[in-house]
């Protein structure tokens, strides 16, 4: 699973979640790619999953890109702990995305294949998302 | 590639509440500059831009008309919103007659490669230097039978009369691999079903 290998500052403030991607937009390593369609935390399970769904679809013939990284630490309290005595520890490792985003690419021969695979991983994550393709989609 | 007339109005209010009206009543809010002048803010026709990006790719050459002068002009970025996949803004570069201009133009691999091999395209817009009159729209590259093991580099791939290599010529950007057997791929799968089982555990 993926996890930073050294972090600045253990403990951080929740991640802003307001706006739209900025870069990583469009599809530019492979032939077909998820994109994000709402804000969201996806965690190093969720991407880790999404990624077994692909490789298990596709079995042989294709490459997979994963272009998000969970660094940001979410962090949480015990159950059944009063409030205070400072903020509880590392729980999560998340990825912050924005709408727009691409999150997966892939490359395959088959379309049919490429598409039921992303469709697959699509399950895993958690907000809307749509596949999207390289050359298509514009205008 | 040949220009593309286009009628531009010049813009008198800027900032994101005018941007926003213009884009409302289907204009484009473009930019153009080049040459140490100035530049000039324009309103481009939405419907219509679309439609020569979408024919003729992101370096097209544009005749702009301008109130009552001309003006030749290369579209430098065009900036599309992320999801709704409109076009927010344009920056063109004036450019004239003979000039040469540096762009990106984008690499398309044709064929299939020979049987059990993967083709990985690394790059996908290589750099050239040619006449802003004449710039290739696409470079295209057969992979039509080559073997596993065939590196194809930027210096390789045929360009037109007139346009020369900007980009490093020893860019990789056709990688020709052998396609993973399914006996390379068992131990791949074996350690997949591993892991998901100790997951759900």
């Amino acid at each position: 699973m993926l996890i930073p290998r050294k972090v600045k500052h253990r403990k951080q403030h929740s991640p802003k979640r307001k706006g739209l991607a900025k870069g990583g937009t469009k599809v530019t390593f492979g032939e077909y790619g998820i994109q994000a369609l709402e804000p969201a935390y996806v965690t190093n399970r969720q991407i880790e999953s999404a990624r077994i769904a692909i490789t298990r679809h596709i079995r042989r013939g294709g490459k997979v890109w994963i272009n998000i990284f969970p660094d940001r630490p979410l962090t949480k309290k015990p159950a059944e702990t009063r409030m205070g005595s400072g903020k509880g520890s590392p729980e999560h490792w998340v990825a912050n995305v924005k709408p727009g985003r691409v999150l997966f690419e892939m490359n395959f021969p088959n379309e049919a294949v490429a598409r039921e695979a992303l469709r697959r991983a699509i399950h895993k994550l958690p907000m809307k998302c749509r596949i999207v393709t390289r050359e298509g989609g514009e205008f | 590639m040949s220009e593309v007339r286009l009628a531009a109005e010049p813009r008198t209010e800027f900032g994101k509440g005018a941007a926003r009206r213009a884009r409302r009543a289907g204009k484009i809010p473009a930019v153009l500059y080049g040459h140490g002048s100035d530049p000039t803010h324009l309103a481009l026709p939405a419907l219509e831009f679309a439609r020569v990006v979408r024919e003729h790719g992101h370096n097209v050459v544009l005749r702009l008309d301008i109130a009552d002068k001309s003006q030749l002009a290369l579209t430098k970025t065009v900036t599309t919103h992320p999801i709704k996949n409109y076009i927010e803004h344009v920056d063109l570069l004036e450019v004239s007659r003979g000039e040469k201009v540096t762009v990106a133009v984008p690499v398309v691999v044709t064929g299939e490669a020979g049987p059990g091999t993967l083709v990985n395209q690394e790059t996908n817009e290589l750099e050239v230097e040619a006449d802003a009159l004449n710039l290739p729209e696409q470079l295209e590259y057969s992979v039509h039978n080559l073997e596993a093991g065939t590196q194809i580099t930027a210096g390789q791939i045929p360009l037109p009369a007139g346009t020369t290599l900007v980009s490093d010529a020893d860019t990789l950007v056709v990688n020709v691999t052998a396609a993973p057997t399914a006996a390379e791929m068992a131990p791949e799968e074996a350690a997949a079903a591993e892991a998901a089982e100790a997951e759900e555990g």
